[in-house]
């Protein structure tokens, strides 16, 4: 916690620190010696950057699971149903599209742009609500009725890293806030044994940008994204030391704990009540780790519906995951998947490449919604779907068929946590290009997300290098539409 | 009094008296002055009105009282900027209505009763940081012990004398002595350095200590790394590939600067404009690596012009956060919302950085430079055999030459490498540069040519210095380069630029500056808790011709920076923060130092200075973290232990036991580092294998050098903790000893010890 960047802690911890030491904080110490509860009651109040609170509104979500499909998936293959479009294959798209707007690639393979691309794919009406999904996404097809489709995202970077980091941050800019450190720092986390803010990660490569993506930015380190390993160690140096047990750890924490609270009383510094409440949280993450990583106790039933595998790392695996982090209280759990670059070249066609990738998410993120409902979890939990753009209507030919980035209108869904059930937003014009009404900036997805953890979106600001910084920049519209 | 003082003067020091005088300076005197004195004001008075001072806007214009206190609805000057009133026009008279904030402000301001101080001055109103620091006198001190007064601490003793309040006894002498060697070198002292300074009986053995330590060539890494964060270095390209770059000459360019006592203007003038000094030397030329330690954009797909326009725009800001201490980049969009610069102004200071190559220089070390002449002599030898082979005109000569042409061919390809760094150099032509329209460098608006902001000193005595000796001092009309932005910069004139560098010393030695926004002088960052002592500060470094090792040794020879830092009872009621200085500061050390205290204290530091990054152990599955998977081949014997600002630094996936302890992430300028407090630190110090390699040394270290386990105990305290443990202390640590010995045996037992030790909170800070 950064003490020093906040004067209202530093003066509350004081005060503890002051009224403890009349009432004797010496015997408190004494105590500790015998009995870490107490030593833990005597240093956590005010020393916990990440303990929960109350956000400016009542809001519906308690937690957000936010699946990130990294490469920027096709919408036009798997939710924005465009028959025209593909009654227009081959053909030239007109040039009132293209006026002004800018594209990747535009020097080297994206040369044939303007030449229109009909999805070969089929789509179907489902469920009560009746709403188009592809036939790459048969699982997901079945979720419809609980979820919100969002046709019309729109953002404003074309190229990957500033795509994603924009998509995090509202920033293409490095060094920014992502949208879990925000939340974290806004109204903390109630998992007193896990980072407030986690990160899995599947696909064949790790999303690009790297770290940046669940990075805290300016705002302090505890609120970063902890990224959880699929294997091995689930959290960097997790592990206590080769030919060391657990009790030889406890053993060391405690007396360090010992040591560090006679200083406390020594120097009267704050901080080291801090320190001591981040050994015992560090100490309890060393058990609470594993066990939230360890699906021993997952019934065959429940992975059969994930189509996750007990110990085989998956997308499905860490949706399982992301619902029992959400079930032990961590605020903000975002999943990574790739790779949805679908430009046209080896491994990124939107042949079988595509398929291959749909079929990756399918079935697990279509389970994390039905099993979250089944739990009474859904209500509590936003679950957040989507790349850091979508692609265009026109093709990209490279050795086989695929779609250059598109920041223009993009399908997003959400589920849960007070969002509708069953409920499409925004439309696009008949070539999947461009909206024709209710466009959602990313400013404003992040708006909306804020809006139902019950942060008011203008009013979480961090002041660095002179200026109030927010996760919507100066910008951003709460999605009233979409809530339920 | 000066304007100036007149605002520092009227900061109550209880925040909430001052409160509504402090909106009014802080937030309504500013807009004011920026959107309406021109017209309203000494100059101009339109519709006879005058909003220069509070009183004046009170008693109002030709349409009555501009205002109504504690009534901001039927207040003219609120119906006119919000464009409400009936029949006047909405102010700015034609001109973008003022942002909600500002009216909001004005609003908040009335309402709560237009307070404004009686004795405010009326005419042109300038910001205390935009006026050059004058020299004030020193406040009267008693002298102490027989020795001199330190000025500051007569600021310091003065300010606290108004709330009755001492300084604190000075720190006892082994907390001092690690303080100091933390601060000056960022390595703690040894048990002997520890011995030498306790025995040490003489009066100035403090000075001494002081003077030893700021000539140690650790001084320059610890000075060094403090400046490479306002630098953003790293050993990498950043962005989503992240490939490694050669950046390390410049580095170590740095820390030599330092250890030479380079006067800091020449230190900033190198740095933005070596290159372009009179027969620039090599160092010079490599200085100017400080301004490439941009990222670069390495993504398929990409716009290059794009990017190119992104690391100058973060050059321009930089430049203004590093050395000006002002938020240029919020006039990268539109004109600056709180302080007087222009969009405009922004693109002026922008051209300065648009006329640049960016090439690679090649820095051949001496053994590579016997390679590289070997290889042109190999390369020579063949290319004379071919020509004299030339004029034959058989076969077996045309064979002969097919043969020698492709050895020739095949040597060129093996040309060794040599060692780079990236630096600038003009191009022979300028590039146009614009104004781009809302910061968007697709939309370009006016043209501009290079220049600094009007709010502060002219360029003209920049450009003559420049011009001098050459014979064109009259013709000032050229245009500004490069070099006159170096020189405006360090300019006597220039009101910020030692000001704020001195306030960031400062911050290094109290963890805060005297100005608490290090990085914002404008009208939205805090003013100073001693405006005179910065000041005295800031002209004081001047009349030492930027001397910084002098600035530092009178900071660190104060009785203010030898204080305590132990809490005190009557300070937590006034002054609970300490921006009185009443006491020192406890502070958490920089992550790089966490490492080197840890590989002191084992006696495995290797001391080495300088040279390429190295690669000490760090967890598995790191590196697959980034896009590109990027290696990691952990080093062996002596570069496993190097001081951590040696750990090569790649920006998409850093050396973790670094960034847990904030280290920056090099993606913009870093003028303060966070200080958190994290399970995850507490992991790393517990369980990362190259802390716990470190442990085991420990233990072995001491159980070499003794045998009996309480002399044990306290030399494994001193080398960490530099002193001797207090009874109570040496109780816990037996008792630990005794039952992991019983369980598990001495050699292990000695081990937790070691790492309960460099666990420690008082060992990962200084006291």
């Amino acid at each position: 916690m950064n003490l020093s960047g906040d004067p209202h802690l530093v003066s509350i911890t004081r005060r503890h620190f002051f009224s403890r030491c009349s009432l004797g904080l010496g015997s408190i110490a004494l105590a500790s010696l015998l009995d870490p509860q107490r030593l833990r009651a005597a240093t956590s109040s005010g020393a916990h950057p990440l303990a929960p609170k109350t956000g400016h509104l009542t809001g519906r979500a308690r937690n957000v699971i936010y699946l990130f499909m990294a490469g920027g998936p096709s919408q036009l293959e798997l939710f924005d149903y465009k028959p025209r479009l593909a009654a227009l294959n081959g053909q030239i798209i007109p040039d009132s599209y293209l006026e002004g707007k800018r594209f990747a690639f535009m020097d080297s393979s994206f040369k044939n742009k303007s030449t229109l691309l009909g999805s070969k794919r089929q789509f179907r009406a489902y469920g009560q609500s009746g709403m188009y999904v592809s036939e790459l996404f048969p699982h997901t097809a079945r979720i419809v009725d609980d979820v919100t489709f969002i046709r019309t995202c729109a953002t404003d970077v074309f190229n990957h890293a500033p795509a994603k980091l924009f998509m995090n941050t509202g920033s293409s800019q490095f060094g920014r806030p992502s949208m879990g450190a925000w939340i974290t720092y806004g109204i903390g986390s109630e998992a007193d044994n896990l980072p407030g803010f986690v990160v899995l990660q599947s696909g064949p490569r790790g999303p690009r940008g790297g770290a940046v993506n669940w990075g805290s930015g300016f705002l302090p380190t505890s609120f970063q994204g902890v990224p959880l390993r699929a294997q091995g160690e689930p959290i960097l140096n997790l592990t206590t030391p080769e030919g060391l047990n657990a009790e030889r750890q406890r053993r060391a924490i405690s007396a360090i704990n010992d040591l560090n609270l006679q200083r406390l009383i020594a120097t009267g510094d704050p901080e080291i009540a801090t320190r001591i409440a981040a050994y015992e949280m560090a100490y309890r993450m060393q058990t609470s780790a594993p066990e939230a990583m360890d699906l021993k106790g997952e019934s065959d039933a429940t992975l059969k519906l994930y189509g996750a595998d007990r110990d085989k790392p998956s997308f499905a695996r860490n949706c399982l995951l992301a619902r029992r982090l959400v079930e032990r209280g961590v605020r903000f759990v975002q999943l990574y998947h790739t790779n949805w670059d679908s430009h046209g070249g080896p491994g990124e066609n939107l042949e079988d490449d595509f398929e291959k990738v749909c079929h990756d998410v399918d079935e697990g993120q279509a389970a994390l919604v039905t099993d979250l409902k089944a739990r009474g979890l859904l209500d509590e939990t936003l679950v957040v779907w989507g790349g850091e753009f979508g692609r265009t209507p026109m093709g990209e030919s490279r050795e086989k068929t695929g779609r250059n980035h598109h920041i223009e209108a993009f399908t997003m869904w959400l589920a849960g946590g007070g969002v509708k059930a069953g409920f499409v937003h925004g439309e696009t014009d008949e070539l999947g290009f461009g909206p024709v009404n209710d466009r959602v900036h990313v400013h404003d997805l992040h708006a909306t997300v804020l809006h139902l953890l019950g942060v008011d979106h203008e009013r979480l600001t961090f002041r660095f290098q002179g200026r109030d910084f927010r996760l919507t920049d100066v910008a951003g519209n709460v999605v009233h539409r979409i809530l339920a | 009094m000066s304007a100036w003082k007149w605002s520092i003067a009227l900061m109550g020091f209880g925040a909430a008296a001052a409160g509504a005088t402090a909106d009014y300076l802080n937030e309504v005197k500013p807009l004011l002055t920026q959107h309406c004195v021109g017209c309203h004001g000494a100059d101009q008075q339109k519709g006879g009105l005058r909003l220069d001072t509070a009183g004046a806007a009170r008693t109002g214009g030709d349409s009555g009282p501009a205002l109504i206190p504690g009534n901001p609805g039927d207040s003219l000057l609120l119906q006119l900027i919000e464009g409400t009133h009936a029949v006047l026009p909405q102010m700015p008279y034609r001109r973008v209505p003022l942002p909600k904030v500002h009216v909001e402000a004005l609003r908040r301001w009335i309402a709560q009763g237009a307070e404004a101080p009686a004795d405010e001055p009326s005419g042109r109103w300038v910001h205390w940081a935009f006026v050059p620091p004058r020299r004030p006198a020193i406040p009267p001190m008693e002298e102490t012990g027989g020795r001199h007064p330190n000025p500051i601490d007569a600021f310091i003793a003065a300010r606290l004398r108004e709330e009755a309040l001492p300084l604190s006894l000075e720190a006892d002498r082994s907390t001092l002595l690690r303080r100091l060697h933390l601060d000056l070198t960022g390595l703690p002292p040894s048990p002997e350095q520890l011995d030498a300074f306790l025995r040490d009986p003489r009066p100035e053995a403090y000075e001494c200590r002081v003077d030893e330590l700021l000539h140690s060539p650790h001084y320059g890494e610890r000075w060094g790394r403090w400046w490479l964060d306002v630098a953003r270095y790293a050993d990498s390209n950043g962005y989503s590939i992240d490939a490694p770059r050669s950046m390390w000459l410049w580095r170590d360019w740095v820390i030599q600067a330092f250890n030479d006592n380079k006067p800091f203007d020449e230190f900033v003038i190198e740095q933005i404009a070596g290159d372009l000094l009179p027969d620039a030397t090599l160092a010079q030329r490599i200085a100017t690596g400080f301004h490439r330690n941009t990222q670069i954009n390495e993504e398929g797909g990409i716009d290059p012009e794009q990017f190119r326009v992104e690391s100058i725009i973060d050059r321009v800001n930089t430049t203004g956060t590093a050395f000006l201490g002002i938020t240029l980049g919020c006039a990268q969009c539109h004109d600056h919302k709180f302080d007087p610069i222009s969009q405009k102004e922004y693109f002026q200071l922008f051209a300065f950085f648009n006329d640049q190559e960016e090439p690679t220089l090649s820095v051949p070390t001496p053994e590579e430079k016997a390679r590289l002449e070997n290889h042109q002599a190999a390369v020579r030898n063949l290319e004379q055999q071919l020509a004299e082979l030339e004029s034959a005109a058989d076969e077996d000569a045309e064979k002969a030459r097919g043969k020698l042409r492709e050895q020739l061919e095949k040597l060129k390809r093996r040309k060794p490498s040599v060692t780079t760094t990236l630096v600038l150099a003009e191009r022979s032509e300028p590039r146009e540069s614009y104004v781009f329209i809302k910061g968007d460098f697709t939309r370009r608006g006016p043209d501009v040519s290079p220049g600094t902001p009007a709010v502060l000193h002219p360029l003209a005595a920049a450009l003559h210095a420049g011009d001098r000796g050459t014979g064109d001092e009259l013709q000032s009309t050229r245009r500004p380069n490069r070099l006159d932005l170096a020189r405006w910069l360090v300019d006597p004139c220039n009101p910020l630029t030692a000001r704020v560098l001195i306030n960031r010393v400062w911050q290094q030695y109290f963890g805060r500056g005297l100005v608490e926004t290090e990085n914002d002088f404008g009208t939205q960052g805090s003013l100073p808790s001693h405006p005179e002592l910065l000041d005295w500060l800031a002209t004081e470094w001047l009349a030492r011709d930027w001397n910084l090792r002098a600035m530092h040794r009178l900071i660190v020879t104060s009785r203010t920076y030898r204080q305590t830092s132990r809490a005190r009872r009557e300070l937590e009621e006034k002054d609970p923060l300490n921006r009185l200085l009443a006491r020192q500061n406890r502070l958490r050390l920089d992550a790089e130092v966490i490492r080197d205290v840890a590989l002191v204290a084992s006696g495995k530091l290797n001391p080495e200075i300088g040279g390429p990054g190295v690669f000490p152990p760090q967890p598995d599955g790191v590196m697959n973290l980034g896009q590109v998977r990027r290696p990691w081949k952990t080093s062996e014997e002596g570069d496993r232990y190097r001081r951590g600002l040696y750990t090569f630094y790649w920006r998409a996936t850093p050396y973790p036991a670094l960034a847990v302890f904030d280290a920056p992430d090099a993606f913009s300028t870093c003028t303060r580092r966070a200080r958190s407090n994290t399970p995850l630190q507490a992991l790393t110090l517990l369980n990362d294998s190259a802390f716990v390699e470190v442990a085991v040394a420990l233990a072995e270290r001491v159980r070499k050098a003794c045998d009996d386990a309480g002399e044990r105990l306290d030399l494994a305290f001193r080398l960490c903790l530099a002193r001797e443990p207090s009874a109570a202390e040496r109780g816990r640590l037996e008792s630990l000893l005794e039952e992991e010995n019983r369980d598990h045996g001495e050699a292990a037992a000695w081990q937790t010890v070691a790492r309960v030790l460099l666990n420690l909170d008082e060992t990962i800070t200084r006291e």
